[in-house]
């Protein structure tokens, strides 16, 4: 039911609704046409999660296997051994980008991908199926961090697609429909008042020319 | 009132994501760390590979009038999901990529077309909610 309880029914107060309401079709479009936006924005990077999260599983499905080869090849504790020798970590840069107002994160990782003698285990003691289970793992890692840049600007860009949704349903079905039943209460009552007053003032005018 | 309070704040904080002042592709091109400021202070970086793909297309004479980010002005007077790209060179990149001849100085583009641009230029283009 339309609140117009507490509504003083005044030109000055009609007015003042009438500019309430332009500012909230204004706001509600404009919101409107964000909200809009968001969505190209959360289908197109949702469509990019699906190839990128596609090519990761398969990276380090490849990655697991190149694993199990090198467990059978080398043997599980000398793969551990050589694993532990390991101590350089994948170096990232996490900057920002701007989409509509959210900042959504921006991950460049250094080339993860490294020569056999970087990696820092002893290539004397060593399998080349170490080589290529670490290779694959490195690759998955790039993919990873791709993956993971990607999903938290999906999560960042959905939660703002929620907020700016319930703002946009808020002004079209809460606060213009609100503000206008005000506005036609308003019209209503002051056009009442000057019927009113034109028939009184009717009235008058007939006592008046009775009396003369 | 804090409903019109609330609007007004929402309305002020569209356009926050806007850079301070926009940068040349000449400038992003030669900067290390390409980026700009937005108004509210955070940073905006431009993806190395976007401003090559754009030095590709524009000429080399151009690239000191192309400003970026490419403002995408999205204006709910031209009617829901269109929007407007000004400027000679930025309408020269967005018709390139989107396949279009356009010589004016001016462009409308609509919802596919936005996704299309946003989809191949996510970080040198801003969308530019025009409230006024």
């Amino acid at each position: 039911m339309a609140k117009t309880i507490g509504v003083t029914p005044t030109r000055m107060e009609l007015l003042k609704l009438k500019q309430r309401v332009s500012l909230a079709q204004k706001g509600h479009d404009l919101l409107h046409e964000k909200m809009d936006a968001l969505v190209i924005e959360f289908f197109g990077i949702v469509k990019r999660i699906r190839e990128v999260r596609a090519g990761t599983m398969q990276q380090l499905s490849s990655a697991y296997r190149a694993l199990s080869i090198c467990f059978a090849m080398q043997g599980t504790i000398e793969t551990y051994q050589a694993a532990r020798e390991v101590t350089k970590v994948a170096e990232v840069d996490i900057s920002t980008r701007h989409v509509m107002g959210i900042l959504v994160p921006v991950v460049e990782a250094k080339p993860i991908e490294r020569h056999a003698l970087a990696r820092g285990y002893g290539i004397h003691t060593t399998s080349s199926t170490l080589d290529d289970a670490s290779r694959e793992f490195e690759r998955a890692l790039g993919d990873l961090i791709k993956l993971a840049e990607l999903e938290e600007g999906a999560r960042e860009i959905a939660l703002e697609l929620e907020k700016t949704k319930r703002r946009v349903n808020a002004l079209e079905y809460v606060i213009l429909p609100n503000l206008k039943s005000m506005v036609k209460f308003i019209s209503m009552r002051l056009d009442e008042m000057e019927r009113e007053n034109f028939s009184r003032l009717k009235r008058i005018k007939a006592m008046l020319e009775g009396r003369e | 009132m804090s409903a019109d309070r609330i609007l007004q704040f929402e309305l002020a904080r569209l356009n926050a994501h806007l850079p301070d002042q926009q940068i040349t592709l000449k400038d992003a091109l030669s900067s290390l760390n390409p980026q700009v400021v937005a108004k509210d202070g955070s940073k905006h970086k431009f993806e190395r590979m976007e401003l090559e793909y754009i030095s590709k297309i524009v000429h080399a004479d151009d690239w000191d009038k192309l400003r970026l980010p490419i403002l995408i002005g999205v204006n709910p007077k031209l009617g829901r999901g269109t929007a407007e790209i000004s400027g000679e060179v930025e309408v020269k990149v967005i018709s390139q990529v989107l396949g279009k001849t356009c010589r004016d100085q001016e462009i409308v583009i609509y919802r596919p077309e936005i996704a299309v641009v946003r989809a191949k230029l996510p970080t040198t283009t801003q969308y530019f909610f025009m409230v006024g």
